[in-house]
């Protein structure tokens, strides 16, 4: 065969090899500023179009919290040092307490962050302006800048506060805190365990190893009093909670009470990365958290092989809405697979088959009742955390629920799971549905919940370079 | 073209040693680490050696296997194109099984077989490469 003849060949044969690849890198180019909301496609989850979001309505810097006098007035400070980060010179930053009603105003300062900040008030289901989700709800607040932050502790329970910018180093590395909204009438012997592995360090509270309860008022968990241990997960995977020394009950998830929960004896609760239970006992007993850590007073008990089911645990009580006549059902199905993104080859994380951004925007109307079914076939366990609601979780893998209403805003469904959840779009926004695994939002894994009809004058990237996770 | 072909081949079977000699140091930097009290979980993101691991095993081989068969095209080694496209879907195989080793760890055993896959194939690459070398004089008429 003649030499051109052969280069010819080799040629196109190069180009039929590369031409596909380089248009793959081409076609999953990010661009350096957008609108979340115009990304991907809108999914309206067989209920009517509702108008695409980012034609005017409502904008999202309007959806703010009220006036008045705030009950409880905070400054959070951030600085970095370091890979570390410290809200008022300390990680976890101050604990936030407020009474159920009460207005809580936060004035955030970032003193040293060049990445900026944001607050996002984990759990919370604020106005979708207070969310602190830099490029969505607000822009990131840069060095030398402030931020007020108001909104109502409309119900008691366990939260915690975190940066939403640049999160995957920002809450590894320290930023973010406990926020609990008691209720009016609050029982003593209530503690925080605040569970974050520094640097390979697990603790609680900010302490490794073992500690004490502190003797807050008066109130020490001495022998025979009821403690409350509210206990936090803000770490990037599950871990196993139990009571060494006496049984306990899982009073509340995610900042929602169970309804009549049982004594439970030799099992742990496996708590999500950002979710929260509230678990209770009588003193003395200590909260193994795992990886040495624990609080409390008496011996440690081997961890339980057990876990404890919130499938059938507890006892039914209404919802105060009929899933069943849901009238939007979306699918939430996470994947992995080879692709670029944002010209990045890798193993990336997929939602609904397709990678970021060509991600659904799940569409709802104010009022609609949506059923969402979460599958996961990716391979690992993901932490999904959905922003501005709380869900009920109504069956896992084609089993329905049994036991109390299980109200979540982090599940953790592990590989091979699938989860239907229901709940009422009642707080218009537009609104993250992420993995808490915070590391995998860059790799691709987050969707949103938007309303119709509501927009955001943010931008990701963009002047104040939002980075939206 | 040839020796591009070859150098590419040889590449290849060495960053398969590279690659069994850092991950078998990631575990062995964990397991001294554990002493030291670290917990090893989610929040976990591996050692240097981890990082140098998933780097070269998603980015260089693929790259560097792709390259091997895109040389092949105008390198004229009689098998040539065969043997690179054999290295590219062992090694585009391998990727594929490390990540399905995350929910099904047997599948890591054959993550550890393909290894020796890769390096077998891409030492077949590197001979076929010597030997049409070596099979035609290397006149400049000739090779051209």
């Amino acid at each position: 065969m003649r030499t051109s003849v052969r280069a010819a060949i080799a040629t196109v044969a190069a180009l039929a090899v590369l031409g596909p690849i380089g248009w793959f890198w081409y076609d999953s180019l990010v661009p350096g500023t957008y609108d979340m909301a115009t990304m991907g496609y809108a999914d309206y989850g067989g209920g009517p179009p509702a108008g695409h979001q980012h034609t005017g309505g409502i904008s999202v810097a309007d959806l703010r919290g009220p006036s008045g006098t705030p009950a409880v007035t905070v400054t959070l400070t951030t600085r970095r040092d370091g890979d570390r980060y410290t809200i008022n010179g300390s990680s976890p930053g101050p604990e936030i307490r407020a009474r159920q009603g009460d207005l809580i105003q936060v004035t955030l300062v970032n003193e040293s962050v060049p990445d900026g900040v944001t607050l996002h008030w984990h759990g919370v289901d604020v106005p979708n302006g207070e969310d602190g989700v830099a490029g969505i709800t607000q822009d990131a607040i840069a060095p030398g800048r402030s931020h007020v932050y108001r909104f109502v502790a409309r119900d008691a329970g366990t939260y915690w506060y975190h940066s939403h910018q640049v999160s995957h180093e920002q809450v590894r590395g320290g930023l973010f805190g406990a926020l609990v909204i008691e209720p009016p009438s609050p029982a003593g012997g209530d503690h925080v365990v605040q569970v974050h592995t520094y640097q390979g360090r697990r603790t609680i509270n900010g302490k490794p190893g073992v500690s004490e309860f502190p003797a807050t008022s008066g109130e020490a968990a001495s022998s025979g009093r009821t403690v409350r241990a509210r206990v936090i997960n803000t770490d990037a995977g599950p871990i196993r909670v139990w009571v060494s020394g006496t049984a306990y009950r899982v009073v509340a998830v995610d900042g929602r009470d169970l309804h009549q929960p049982g004594p439970i004896g030799g099992a742990a609760v496996l708590l999500t990365a950002g979710g929260r239970v509230d678990l209770e006992f009588t003193a003395p007993g200590r909260v193994d958290v795992g990886g040495g850590a624990a609080i409390g007073s008496g011996a440690a008990s081997a961890e339980p092989r057990e876990l404890v089911d919130l499938l059938t645990y507890g006892t039914p009580a209404p919802l105060g809405f009929d899933p069943g006549r849901a009238t939007r059902v979306f699918d939430y199905r996470i994947g992995r697979r080879i692709g670029f993104l944002d010209g990045m080859p890798g193993m990336w994380w997929t939602v609904n088959g397709r990678l970021f951004p060509d991600v659904p925007m799940f569409m709802v109307r104010t009022g609609d009742i949506v059923r969402m079914t979460i599958r996961n076939v990716s391979g690992e366990v993901h932490p999904m955390h959905l922003h501005g609601h709380h869900a009920v979780v109504l069956s896992r893998n084609g089993v329905a629920a049994t036991g109390s209403p299980w109200w979540i805003d982090s599940l953790d469904v592990a590989d091979g799971d699938r989860y239907e959840i229901a709940f009422v779009a009642d707080n218009p926004g537009i609104w993250a549905d992420h993995c808490h695994n915070l590391e995998h939002v860059p790799e691709g894994l987050t969707a949103h919940l938007a309303y119709a009809d509501v927009s955001t004058p943010y931008r990701v990237g963009g002047d104040a370079g939002n980075v939206p996770e | 073209m040839r020796s591009a072909y070859r150098i590419l081949a040889i590449l290849i079977a060495l960053g398969v040693v590279v690659q069994a000699a850092v991950i078998a140091g990631a575990w062995f930097l964990v397991l001294n680490d554990l002493d030291s009290g670290t917990v090893l979980d989610k929040n976990s993101e591996g050692n240097w050696a981890h990082v140098v691991h998933g780097q070269i095993g998603v980015m260089v081989m693929p790259l560097l296997a792709l390259l091997l068969l895109i040389v092949s095209f105008f390198a004229r080694i009689p098998g040539g194109v065969k043997w690179a496209a054999i290295t590219l879907g062992v090694t585009i195989l391998q990727v594929v099984l490390a990540f399905a080793g995350f929910a099904a760890p047997v599948l890591g055993l054959l993550h550890g077989v393909n290894a020796f896959a890769i390096a077998g194939v891409a030492g077949v690459a590197a001979r076929k490469a010597r030997e049409a070398t070596s099979a035609v004089p290397a006149s400049p008429a000739a090779v051209s």
